[in-house]
């Protein structure tokens, strides 16, 4: 495949395409504007599938990248330089990324048709497809963009369309306060991730990922010259578009509208939280994690990320609803691959995203099925509570089988993905802590986290697969489940990948390092996604649009390094041993909680009533989410912000408005006066009407001399001869 | 001998009277008579300058000039005069009011 950004952008422009034609053929054709969606990012699937066996399959070193740009615009001239490049940027990771992002949008538009069908012909009129068509192609946008900026602009495209989803049933009660809630506080984020991408772009003069590569190597961001009201260029911008993840990716502070976002439909739930807009945060902090590295911000974001695992996973241990114990988890592994980042595990927390995007799409869609099939017939609604559910599995049994096996992988249990992945960035979380004791925390949080995540997974599923139903009049009228290619295919596909194989290579994932060499093709995760080398940027020239593709294959073997940069024997040995250890722990802890929640909700053993009542302090706490959508709507917003509002507000209104707007109407009222006296008085009566006067003077003269009496006439040529010859 | 000022005498003397008719007279053709005696003084004066100063024959040229032009005027003026008098029935100067707007 010629790489060339006319070749690549296809893989953007289906779905845009697919969102542009049915903007206007949704009302009229939705089942065809369906199929149109569905058919482009199955096209563009194709397209991601051919990136990632060229990437993948070929035999490309770690750190080759194709990047392709042209000039957006050029405002060059009197000595400013001002141009903005836009282009393609793909590596090892953008092509695991694309593949990842087609294939599971895929599966969930396909999905979207069964689930969506009855909602007003395809929801409200294939309205629904028109925004997963958009939203998609922004993604892919994203994950193609090779700058900062170009990031930004598909970033703020995907938190419209994620506005507009969940959004999509306006007439519910909370519905249109949630997009608002998602919008607004992703917006927060978004305004220090631009004041990032400016510092950057002041500083270095461009904001393409390869150009600041080759900055953090020539020092031009920890110069103190290019200091930032006094932090460092890289603490600052880094600090800045980190902000963009938090509040993208829901981390600690700004992680309160991922909850409410679950007001959408569940097809587009599993999009947004699972493959594309919060994977989009990682991925940013991923792209940028060199600046993190070298502005020391690691331990910031290990910390930001071990609260956000472990605070959410304790919010989901109480939830009863289907999907907010979904809306945590992801909040929670979310926090995973952050925490993955601040360790400096570049490659797991990558991993993460890639598996959790997989088993998580999988668990929302199968929370789709369930949810579709109980329908209240009283309120004619759709039941998401879970004490009302139980017993189900008997009445869908792909569903069954397909959310246990995404459970067992979110749960971390062996030869499952979410095991292979969180693993590591467990076991490096560790070796952290023993090397610095800033880490100890996030990684004691990873820990628990981790713990209560294989508790608040198998919880769930007991409370809705398994025991007695609850509520028998709802359990009879669920039909059963038959197996339907929208409807229980794509679950099926998503759950074959949850199996941990794909990723590490081994059935455990555990390999010993030494395995991971080289020459262990099996380890491609491992080997082919690394940290970007920023001192291989340093050569950097820029190709332009159009130049054919210049690859050399196999020129360099790959550069994983299995032993992590250490070139002490014992000092390895030591970091396999850490390895190991967190290994083993993980395997403990991810039974552990698998046996609390069935001796808790099989058993019946232990009664879950003891442990609220005991701590109902903490209960009430969990049930309100740590009080923080109070704080932030009491305090902040309207503590903080509303006041501020009403004194911009009066400070428009009551200053400006008053004094300087109404005051402007006092002077023009004298200039009024004035210029109205000068307008009658002079112009008026003295120039126009004294125009007249004169006239009428003159031609009362004139008609007296002109009587017509000739003899007059000849009388006045004898005066005018006379006083001729007298001035003579 | 009788001197240039003299003539000149006679002829504003002349101009004089034409001057008087011309302007009190309220018959048109004593008017037209007062414009013949202006046009006797001119004459008369183009004959006395041209005996007592160049001593030549070119102002009695002109006074013959005079003499003509006198009399096609009082031709063209007598027949507007016959012409005014059919419509108005008068010569009287004040009733040709037919220009006045």
């Amino acid at each position: 495949m010629d790489y060339t950004i006319s070749t690549i952008a296809w893989i953007v422009l289906f779905p845009f395409f697919a969102f542009v034609i049915n903007a206007f053929l949704a009302r009229k054709a939705t089942k065809i504007a369906v199929i149109i969606s569905c058919g482009a990012i199955a096209l563009s699937s194709v397209w991601a599938l051919r990136i990632f066996k060229d990437f993948i399959f070929g035999n490309y070193a770690s750190d080759f990248y194709i990047r392709k740009v042209f000039t957006w615009f050029d405002l060059n001239g009197a000595g400013l330089s001002f141009n903005v490049n836009m282009g393609i940027y793909i590596d090892n990771m953008t092509a695991i990324m694309l593949l990842m992002v087609t294939v599971v949008a895929t599966l969930i538009h396909i999905f979207s048709t069964y689930y969506m069908k009855d909602d007003m012909n395809y929801g409200r009129d294939g309205r629904f497809f028109v925004y997963m068509s958009l939203f998609t192609s922004a993604m892919l946008g994203l994950v193609l963009s090779d700058n900062l900026l170009s990031v930004f602009i598909f970033w703020e495209l995907m938190g419209f369309c994620s506005y507009s989803l969940i959004g999509h049933y306006y007439e519910k009660d909370g519905a249109g306060n949630a997009n608002i809630k998602a919008f607004m506080t992703t917006r927060v984020g978004d305004v220090f991730f631009l004041l990032g991408i400016l510092a950057i772009w002041t500083n270095i003069g461009s904001v393409g990922f390869v150009e600041m590569y080759a900055a953090i190597a020539d020092g031009v961001f920890t110069d103190p010259a290019n200091n930032v009201f006094g932090i460092s260029l890289a603490a600052f911008a880094g600090m800045s578009i980190f902000m963009g993840t938090i509040g993208k990716s829901a981390q600690f502070p700004l992680q309160v509208w991922l909850p409410d976002a679950m007001y959408g439909p569940t097809p587009c739930s599993a999009l947004i939280h699972a493959a594309t807009m919060v994977a989009a945060g990682v991925y940013l902090s991923l792209r940028i994690f060199p600046l993190l590295d070298v502005a020391g911000l690691t331990p910031l974001v290990a910390w930001i990320g071990g609260i956000t695992a472990f605070g959410a996973a304790t919010i989901a241990l109480v939830q009863t609803d289907f999907k907010a114990v979904l809306a945590y988890s992801t909040i929670s592994q979310l926090g995973y691959m952050v925490l993955g980042v601040g360790v400096g595990s570049y490659n797991a927390a990558f991993m993460h995203l890639i598996t959790h995007a997989i088993f998580k799409a999988c668990l929302f869609l199968s929370a789709g099925s369930v949810i579709h099939s109980l329908h209240d017939h009283h309120t004619h609604e759709h039941v998401q509570e879970m004490p009302r559910m139980g017993g189900l599995r008997h009445k869908m049994k792909f569903t069954w089988f397909a959310m246990w096996c995404c459970t067992l992988a979110i749960a971390g249990i062996p030869f499952f993905s979410g095991f292979v992945s969180k693993d590591r960035i467990l076991g490096d979380a560790l070796i952290q802590a023993l090397h610095n004791k800033v880490y100890i925390v996030p990684a004691i949080l990873g820990f628990a986290g981790a713990l209560l995540t294989a508790f608040y997974m198998c919880r769930m599923m007991f409370l809705t697969f398994h025991g007695e139903p609850r509520d028998k009049e709802l359990y009879e009228h669920i039909p059963e489940e038959k197996f339907s290619w929208n409807r229980n295919l794509p679950l099926l596909i998503l759950a074959v990948f949850t199996l941990g194989v794909w990723f590490s290579g081994s059935l455990t994932g555990q390999k010993l390092v030494k395995v991971a060499s080289p020459e262990g093709k099996l380890e491609w995760f491992s080997t082919l996604v690394v940290k970007p080398d920023v001192n291989k940027f340093k050569t950097y020239t820029s190709e332009k649009w159009g130049n054919t593709d210049t690859r050399v294959k196999g020129i360099e073997k790959s550069h994983y390094d299995p032993k992590h940069g250490m070139t002490n024997e014992e000092e390895i040995h030591h970091v396999h041993q850490v390895h190991v250890i967190g290994a083993i722990a993980s395997i403990f802890i991810a039974f552990a909680g698998v046996f609390i929640a069935y001796m808790m909700y099989i058993r019946k053993s232990w009664n879950p009533g003891w442990w609220v009542s005991t701590f109902s302090g903490w209960y009430r706490a969990l049930q309100n989410k740590y009080y923080m959508d109070d704080l932030y709507i009491k305090g902040v917003i309207q503590k903080g912000l509303l006041p501020l509002n009403r004194f911009l507000a009066w400070i428009d209104m009551g200053l400006y408005d008053r004094y300087i707007v109404d005051g402007w109407a006092g002077v023009s009222k004298v200039f009024y006066t004035f210029s109205k006296w000068f307008d009658d008085l002079w112009v008026d009566t003295v120039m126009v009407d004294g125009t007249g006067a004169s006239v009428r003077l003159f031609n009362v003269v004139l008609r007296t001399l002109q009587s017509g009496k000739i003899q007059f006439y000849f009388i006045m040529i004898i005066v005018v001869l006379a006083g001729y010859i007298l001035a003579l | 001998m009788v001197s240039l000022p003299s003539f000149l005498f006679v002829s504003f003397i002349l101009f004089l009277a034409g001057i008087v008719v011309m302007i009190a007279r309220k018959n048109v053709i004593a008017i037209l008579l007062g414009i013949e005696l202006i046009l006797n003084a001119a004459a008369l004066n183009f004959v006395a300058y041209t005996r007592f100063i160049n001593n030549n024959l070119e102002g009695h040229i002109i006074a013959l000039f005079i003499i003509v032009i006198a009399a096609a005027e009082a031709a063209v003026g007598l027949a507007i005069v016959i012409r005014f008098y059919q419509i108005r029935e008068s010569i009287h100067i004040d009733d040709a009011t037919q220009l006045q707007s």
